[in-house]
Parts: structure tokens; C-alpha cells; sequence
């Protein structure tokens, strides 16, 4: 793409974050999440292929249609209480609105069919952007609304989970294992959002890191499906040996990192009284964890000396940069015995 | 006055079910011009002439016709209008579920009149519309720039999907 094209969009999508980061006011809100769906259409379509294409055009459509509810909403509720700031949201049917709009806008369940047939149509670097960088904006809007209905909130976290635990199992594309694998993450954050913003703060934190690690892993080994994934022994021994320790990270095991969001998150539901719902949640995260053993069982477990899975690709000197990976999968192994410290810095 | 509002609603709701019945795209911007033209007379009768008049221009005269001309070029030998069954069954479908909702939302406090924004109505020359456009590009300074540079970014994003002519993903007809 050309240079200049790209820093503009690139820009766009930071300045749009930005807006709605530091926004009180609905209008300016939307504004910043329209700038960040607009920035990255012609990211998403600039390999111009029929599936890249057809990726954009759903994604455009579903976050025009959230943001469309989402300014339905806030001017709803200018009408009823005549209030456009966002935390000063009291009356219920905007307050639900707007919690399905922004539901729609990240990907949770039952909202989430857009997002394993987008992921799948882009590249992984773009896939990277859309999962990361694509869910601050909602996110800052979902921590400030005072959510009425517990019911529905707990309806979309359980829901989440497990969808994205049963619908990650059949998948072979990595892509779409990726996306239900944040659909399941994304339940987990609005479990205990109307208890403890801060531990979904922490939650969504630590997924964009094990996120990103896992997808620049992808994007070193250059493999979009399971059995290319088979071959990395060749290509990134180092890797191979480190990656199964981040995708058990992303399933949420000790002494990993992933394992701090659902453990706070765990005990903080426990403390309010619903441990049937923290029971389900947590055996909803052994759906997750088998195709993350899947995974890390066909990359690393397969390795020499048993008897090859593929033929051996030619190792050529990769122009990728090892250092976000290096920090990312750092961070993504080592970061629980700091949960503390973590969890007083994100408490305000 | 009120019967003429309720005239011009119910036209804007009729337009939106025509739009939304999925017709050829020539007899959905028909509709669209009607639900925009319907829209036009609501804003009027609250005071509103002079955004009724940007509406007008701008919208049916600029997007609109450009779209026409749009799918003009991708015409088709039979196209469907509302005489077709498919159509008009979508359509009728539509406004049913329209009258089960008015059912659903009926009486209450949000039913009646509306009352339009400004207290002095025809007695004073600044009225609520140009009064806002005026603080816009007064006083919302900053947000005007913001929303000029989006604009901007559109045209970018659009050069950008429709780059390639014949050879790219987008294809000129």
C-alpha cells in the first residue's frame, strides 16, 4: 500500500481510539469508534482478494450496524433524561441498548458470527490489529456505563464462554481458533464487569498481550492452519518450544499469566454469591484449553524424535521483528507473580 | 397541523418498509426519496427549514443522484418493483410488523404531539437549526476540524477500496 495512504489510515485509527479514550460525551464517542471502523476497511481489503473483500464488507456492516444502535441509544436517552454523558446513564432501555451495541461492536456471544469469518479473511498482521487495537475503543465505553440488568450482562459472559469454548473445537484454521479463543475471553471480561471493572480492565490487558503473542507466533512461522503449524520445528525451534507455555497461558493455566484474570475473576464472582455461574464459567474454559492442547500437541509435541509429520520447509532468514514477540511472549509467561502490583495499579 | 405531521410520519415509515422490502435499487431510492422528502416536511413543520433545505440539497441532490447514476450503470434486464410479488409480500410483512410494534409501544406518556426545541417559533429570525450551525462552526471548533478530517479519511478510505480499476477487488463496470 502505498506509504502515505497508509500513515493517514493508521493515523486515523489512532486518533479514533484516542477520541473515544478521552471523551465524556456520546456524540464524540461515536465519533471516534466510526473514525476506527473507517481507518481500517482498506486494511482489511488491501491484499483487493475476493475473501479480504468479503471479510470487509461484513465487518463494515456489523460495526455500522453497533454504532448505528449505539448513537439510537445515547440519543434515546438525550430524549428521555436529556443527559449526553456516558457515565451518567441511568435509564435502562438506553443503558441495554448500548450494552448489546458495544456487544456487537467486540464479538460476544450471541453476537459474535461476524468474527471468526472476518478473522478468517484477513492476514495475520491486520487479524492482529483488528483483535487488539480494535476492542480498546468499545472497551473504554463498556467500563463507564453503569450496567442495569445483571441478568443480561451474565447472560452474555456465560454464553460467551461457552460458544467460544464449543465453537473453537471443530476449527483446523487458526484464524477462526483465534477468534473463538476471544470470544471466550471476552465472556470472561463482562462476567465480572458489573462487579470489579478493574479485574475486566486486567482481563482484557493481559488477553491483548497473550493475543498478540500468539498472533505474531502465527506470523513467524507463516501458518494460517494446524498443519503448517506442524512444520515450525524447522523454521523457529526456539519458538516451537516456547509457544505451547503460550497457548496454556491463553487456557488460562497456572503459574502462567492467563491464569490471573481467572482467578480474580473466579473468586470475585464467588464473593457475590453466584458460584454456580463461576462454576459453569470455569468448566466452559476446558473447552478452550483442548484446542489449546490440540495446537500446542501438533506444533510441539509431535517434534523429533518421533517420526516426521510433514516434510521439512526451507528455513530463510526471516525479516520479521523478534522483539514485540520476544516482550509480548515474555510477559505472557512471567507476569503472575506481579498480580498484586497489577491489580493496585488498575484499581483507581 | 398535527394531522400534517402525522401525514409526513407515516409517508417516512411507508418509505423506509419500501426501501427495506428490497426492490431494485432504482425503486429503493425512490423510496428513499420519498422517506428523505417525508423527513423534509417533519424538520419543517418543527422549525427546522433550513436543515430541511441542507437535507434536501445535499442529500437528494448530491448522494442520491450520484448514487442513481451509480446503479445506472449496473443496470439489470428485469428489474423487481413493488408490483412484483416477492416484493410487495416483504413489504406488506414489514408494515404488519411495524403495526405489532405501535400495539406494543401504545398510550403512554411519549404518545401525542411533539413539541420542537425552540420557545419563540415564528417570532424571531434565529431559530434552533441556523442557530446550532452557527455555534458549530463557531464555538464547536475543535470538533468541527474532527469532523472535516473524517471527511477527509472517507475519501482516502474510498480511492483506497476502489484502487486497481479492472484489476483490483472492487471492479469498474
Amino acid at each position: 500500500m502505498n506509504p502515505y495512504i497508509l500513515a493517514i489510515l493508521l493515523f486515523g485509527l489512532g486518533l479514533g481510539t484516542t477520541i473515544t479514550f478521552a471523551s465524556s460525551h456520546w456524540l464524540l464517542a461515536w465519533m471516534g469508534l466510526e473514525m476506527n471502523t473507517l481507518a481500517i476497511i482498506p486494511l482489511m481489503a488491501q491484499h483487493h482478494h475476493p475473501r479480504a473483500v468479503e471479510a470487509t464488507t461484513k465487518y463494515f456492516l456489523t460495526q455500522a450496524a453497533a454504532a448505528a444502535t449505539l448513537l439510537f441509544a445515547s440519543i434515546t436517552n438525550a430524549w428521555l433524561t436529556g443527559q449526553w454523558e456516558i457515565q451518567q446513564i441511568t435509564h435502562p432501555l438506553p443503558t441495554t441498548m448500548i450494552t448489546l451495541a458495544l456487544a456487537l461492536k467486540i464479538g460476544l456471544a450471541p453476537l459474535h458470527a461476524w468474527l471468526p469469518e472476518v478473522l478468517q479473511g484477513l492476514d495475520l498482521t491486520t487479524g492482529l490489529i483488528l483483535s487488539t487495537w480494535q476492542k480498546l475503543a468499545p472497551f473504554a465505553l463498556i467500563l463507564q456505563i453503569q450496567p442495569s440488568n445483571s441478568t443480561t450482562l451474565i447472560i452474555l459472559g456465560l454464553a460467551s464462554t461457552l460458544i467460544g469454548g464449543w465453537g473453537g473445537l471443530n476449527q483446523t484454521q487458526l484464524r477462526k481458533i483465534l477468534a473463538y479463543s476471544s470470544i471466550a475471553h471476552l465472556g470472561w471480561m463482562i462476567l465480572v464487569l458489573q462487579f470489579s471493572p478493574s479485574i475486566t480492565l486486567l482481563t482484557l490487558l493481559t488477553y491483548l498481550i497473550m493475543t498478540s503473542s500468539t498472533f505474531l507466533v502465527f506470523k513467524l512461522n507463516k501458518s494460517t492452519n494446524i498443519n503448517t503449524l506442524a512444520t515450525s520445528w524447522a523454521k523457529a525451534p526456539a519458538l516451537t518450544a516456547l509457544t505451547p507455555l503460550i497457548l496454556l497461558s491463553l487456557g488460562g493455566l497456572p503459574p502462567l499469566t492467563g491464569f490471573m484474570p481467572k482467578w480474580l475473576i473466579l473468586q470475585e464472582l464467588t464473593k457475590q454469591g453466584l458460584a454456580p455461574t463461576a462454576t459453569l464459567a470455569a468448566l466452559s474454559a476446558l473447552l478452550s484449553l483442548y484446542f489449546y492442547l490440540r495446537l500446542s500437541y501438533a506444533m510441539t509435541l509431535t517434534i523429533s524424535p518421533n517420526s516426521l509429520l510433514g516434510t521439512a520447509p526451507w528455513r530463510l532468514p526471516s525479516t520479521q521483528l523478534t522483539y514485540p514477540l520476544a516482550t509480548s511472549t515474555a510477559l505472557t509467561i512471567c507476569l503472575l507473580p506481579l498480580t498484586p502490583a497489577i491489580s493496585a495499579l488498575l484499581t483507581p | 397541523m398535527v394531522y400534517v405531521m402525522f401525514m409526513f410520519l407515516f409517508g417516512l415509515v411507508l418509505g423506509l418498509a419500501a426501501v427495506a422490502s428490497n426492490p431494485s435499487p432504482y425503486f429503493a431510492a425512490l423510496g428513499l426519496v420519498a422517506v428523505a422528502g417525508m423527513g423534509c416536511g417533519v424538520l419543517v413543520g418543527h422549525g427546522g427549514s433550513f436543515l430541511s433545505l441542507v437535507l434536501f440539497l445535499i442529500y437528494l441532490g448530491g448522494m442520491l443522484v450520484v448514487f442513481a447514476y451509480s446503479a445506472a450503470l449496473a443496470a439489470e434486464p428485469y428489474p423487481e418493483g413493488w408490483g412484483s410479488w416477492p416484493v410487495l409480500g416483504v413489504m406488506v410483512a414489514y408494515l404488519v410488523g411495524v403495526c405489532a410494534a405501535a400495539g406494543l409501544f401504545w398510550g403512554g406518556w411519549y404518545e401525542g404531539a411533539w413539541v420542537s426545541a425552540d420557545e419563540f417559533v415564528e417570532f424571531s429570525v434565529f431559530r434552533g437549526d441556523i442557530g446550532g450551525v452557527a455555534l458549530m462552526y463557531s464555538a464547536g471548533g475543535g470538533v468541527l476540524v474532527l469532523g472535516a478530517w473524517v471527511l477527509l479519511l472517507t475519501l482516502f478510505v474510498v480511492l483506497e477500496l476502489t484502487r486497481g480499476l479492472g484489476r483490483g477487488a472492487l471492479r469498474a463496470v
